[in-house]
């Protein structure tokens, strides 16, 4: 075959992978309760991606405890971005298997947490075990409805709410654990992930109090309906800031490396961050945050760096192997 | 799980003391209060115990689901992931045949063969990268028959790299196991068979159109490449087909194939000639000198065309196989052009449809729950003519059939979709050269070629 024809056969093999290389998929691998909120999201997201660049984008989700997630992450899931529910769980991804770089969480603004959120209490209508604040939930014959701080984000951010409080109240780690230990002798049921504690306290009716996300306790109003459940706002909770980053390695393997960080950024858009408000996470940016000002409560928060020195040292104290959560929970 | 039956004993457990608490209640009249907080207290114990119950069987089921797989079927062993995005499958062929000749004055060629014994390691990798390679132990010695990988980008489009079956002629890329007769009719021979290239291939427009389009090494009539090409030029081949009527339902012409194989090259050398032409109990009827070249431009053109409706399957198809030769490294050259054609109809005793990709039994050869798997009928005519021009300088004509007329009829029974037993008869008929003495000097052309060619056959 002349040189001639062997450049059209070259020239037609590599015009129609051109042609073809214009849909684009990613996975997003993110925590229990944001399946409507990335529902929304994403369509958003396509649609500015189709104006902005022509290409089409299809965003897949896989939903579960956080830290459940970034473990299949770790194993192999081809996440293309991950959106979960504390640093410490994209840490891991760097720590276990150098996917992302060291400093992910420097890469977008607020420290890479576009919303953020807080740990509030669902009750049922009427508030029948007249729960006001912690240190209700520690009642004897009080059922507390929460998940697995093992396998779940939010479940860590609720034990740390809990801690938090009892240190400010009682002044003393040993108090506090001896105060979040009773907390969990009250809990019947550790589910892997905030959408399972859900389903456990509305659908299942199993306890008197839900300590839940915010979001999640809103959706729950939306979904079940004010006249069977209600919001109750403890005196004091956690600044909750889930994280998100471009899992690098896979991103790159894909070649989805470009879209995947516009995905994100995205997130920080007024477009993105009111999607985020409509979904009951708070906004980033004022402006749209003030907006849904009406929407959430205000309460004293405080932060994991400011309470805890940071999500290594508190995951190292509470949720390693043999910390204070094995130490409660296996003495239950 | 082992906790689960005491989970099942500490709700029954809670279930008896509700009733008991009932009863009690009814009998002392005792303060209702406290006995609806203890009725309360233990129907959310229950509650919570039937969700462990439901959060276990859940971990259960998300386990099992993300465990890899092990699947055995009749279609081969394979190991997957859990998200089927990497496996391996092994597959294998094992044909042994029976051929026995009759009529033919004593030639020595009564046989069983180990036709085909092939280990098919298939597999595939992140999803859309796969690979094959098949190594050949029948025959006369170990071979790679396949070695190759695919990157899928679409349905439309698909990369194929290595060495693979060359699509130009219809029955000779369908499955060595999946064929009407146990061996190819005559225009296999004048069509190339496993090369070395690179190859685009899709389906469009709904499945109604496929192609495949690629540059391979080149070979000659009915050749293999030896894993290596042999010369510096490359071919150009493409095949087309289309199913216009797949997607219409109900249409008897839902089953219509029809479409076009070419090649176009240049070729030199030894190596780029045919071995020789066989007929259908695989004996050589017509080969070149020792001494002829191919020297030039080769290219083959087939029209094809393959028609399923149920049980009745047709196919047929016409091949021109263009090639240039000397005698020899200094002779004159000549560009000779053969010509082969068949039809080939099959049809489905037992009424299971027939396909490209083989029959299906609907049930397993068992005799003692009496059933009999698929019994399927087939008949073929085929003919081969050697260009006029090829003799006397570039073949014999004392000792090469100029043409061969070829009819079979065969029976194949398929006790499983692994295993089949197919007898076939074959009768060729040999045509001569002007120039051809008035009997051959090859024994086995003095007559016509009977033969019976029996196989049992595993597949999957």
């Amino acid at each position: 075959m002349s040189p001639r024809n062997i450049f059209i056969v070259a020239l037609a093999l590599g015009g129609a992978v051109a042609a073809f290389a214009k849909n684009v998929e990613l996975l997003n691998v993110s925590y229990d309760p944001t399946r409507e909120f990335y529902g929304d999201y994403n369509a958003a997201f396509a649609k500015y991606w189709k104006a902005k660049s022509g290409d089409t984008v299809t965003v897949k989700q896989s939903h579960g405890g956080s830290g459940k997630q970034a473990r299949a992450v770790i194993d192999g899931q081809q996440a293309d971005v991950v959106t979960l529910a504390l640093a410490a769980d994209i840490n891991a991804l760097y720590e276990v298997a150098k996917i992302v770089p060291p400093d992910w969480q420097g890469r977008l603004p607020n420290n890479s947490a576009p919303y953020t959120s807080t740990i509030v209490f669902l009750v049922r209508k009427g508030n029948p075990r007249h729960i006001k604040d912690w240190d209700d939930l520690v009642k004897p014959g009080v059922g507390v409805v929460t998940p697995n701080p093992k396998t779940s984000g939010g479940a860590r951010w609720n034990y740390l709410a809990a801690w938090a409080y009892a240190v400010k109240k009682f002044g003393s780690e040993e108090k506090a654990k001896e105060f979040v230990g009773r907390l969990y002798r009250n809990v019947p049921v550790l589910d892997s992930g905030a959408r399972g504690s859900t389903t456990t306290f509305v659908q299942r009716e199993i306890g008197d109090v839900a300590i839940a996300w915010e979001n999640e306790a809103f959706l729950a109003l939306k979904e079940f309906g004010r006249d069977k459940f209600e919001i109750v706002v403890p005196s004091l909770s956690m600044l909750a800031e889930p994280t998100v980053s471009v899992v690098d390695k896979v991103a790159k393997k894909k070649g989805t490396e470009m879209v995947a960080r516009a995905y994100l950024e995205y997130l920080y858009s007024d477009e993105g961050q009111d999607i985020a408000g409509r979904n009951f996470y708070r906004p980033r940016n004022e402006v749209i945050a003030a907006k849904y000002a009406g929407t959430f409560p205000q309460l004293e928060l405080v932060t994991i760096d400011g309470a805890f020195g940071g999500w290594a040292k508190a995951h190292q104290a509470h949720f390693a192997d043999g910390g204070t959560f094995d130490q409660i929970y296996l003495h239950k | 799980m082992k906790k689960i039956p005491n989970l099942s004993a500490k709700i029954l457990a809670a279930v008896v003391s509700i009733s008991a608490l009932g009863a009690s209640a009814a009998t002392d009249g005792g303060d209702l209060q406290t006995l609806r907080e203890q009725v309360r207290v233990l129907e959310q114990q229950v509650k919570a115990l039937a969700r462990q119950i439901e959060l276990r069987e859940e971990a259960a089921a998300a386990t099992a689901k993300s465990a890899s797989k092990v699947t055995v079927t009749d279609k081969g062993y394979a190991l997957a992931s859990a998200d089927a995005a990497n496996s391996l499958r092994i597959r294998g062929i094992v044909h042994f045949d029976s051929r026995l000749f009759f009529g033919d004055a004593g030639v020595t060629n009564n046989a069983f063969v180990l036709r085909r014994a092939r280990l098919n390691a298939e597999g595939q990798l992140a999803r859309n990268y796969s690979f094959q390679f098949v190594t050949e132990f029948g025959g006369s010695a170990l071979n790679i028959r396949d070695a190759n990988f695919s990157v899928a980008v679409n349905p439309s489009l698909q990369l194929k790299f290595g060495k693979f079956k060359t699509p130009v002629g219809l029955e000779s890329i369908q499955s060595d196991s999946l064929t009407f007769f146990n061996e190819r009719a005559l225009p296999s021979n004048l069509t190339p068979d496993r090369d070395l290239g690179v190859q685009a291939s899709g389906d469009l427009f709904g499945g109604t159109l496929t192609y495949q389009l690629g540059v391979f090494g080149g070979l000659g009539d009915g050749g293999s490449s030896t894993n290596t090409d042999f010369d510096n030029s490359k071919d150009l081949v493409a095949r087309v087909m289309a199913t216009p009527f797949r997607n219409v339902k109900d249409s008897p012409w839902r089953g219509l194939s029809f479409g076009v194989g070419a090649n176009t090259g240049r070729e030199k050398g030894t190596a780029g000639r045919t071995a020789g032409y066989r007929t259908d109990g695989q004996q050589t009827f017509f080969a070149y000198n020792p001494a002829v070249i191919v020297d030039g431009e080769n290219w083959r053109f087939s029209p094809q065309v393959d028609y399923r409706n149920g049980p009745l399957g047709v196919i047929g198809e016409y091949v021109v196989s263009t090639v240039n030769v000397r005698p020899g490294a200094t002779g004159a050259k000549a560009e000779l052009q053969n010509k082969a054609w068949e039809v080939t109809a099959g049809y489905v005793l037992t009424g299971e449809d027939s396909s490209y990709n083989g029959v299906v039994p609907r049930t397993d050869f068992n005799y003692q729950s009496g059933t009999w798997g698929g019994l399927e009928l087939v008949a073929r005519y085929a003919a081969l003519k050697i260009d006029d021009a090829a003799f006397p300088v570039f073949a014999s004509p004392a000792s090469n059939a100029d043409g061969a007329k070829a009819l079979g009829f065969g029976f194949n029974w398929y006790l499983s979709k692994a295993v089949v037993f197919k007898i076939d008869y074959y009768q060729t008929k040999f045509a001569f050269n002007a120039l051809a003495p008035a009997v051959s000097a090859a024994p086995l052309l003095r007559q016509d070629e009977k033969a019976f060619v029996s196989r049992f056959q595993i597949g999957f």
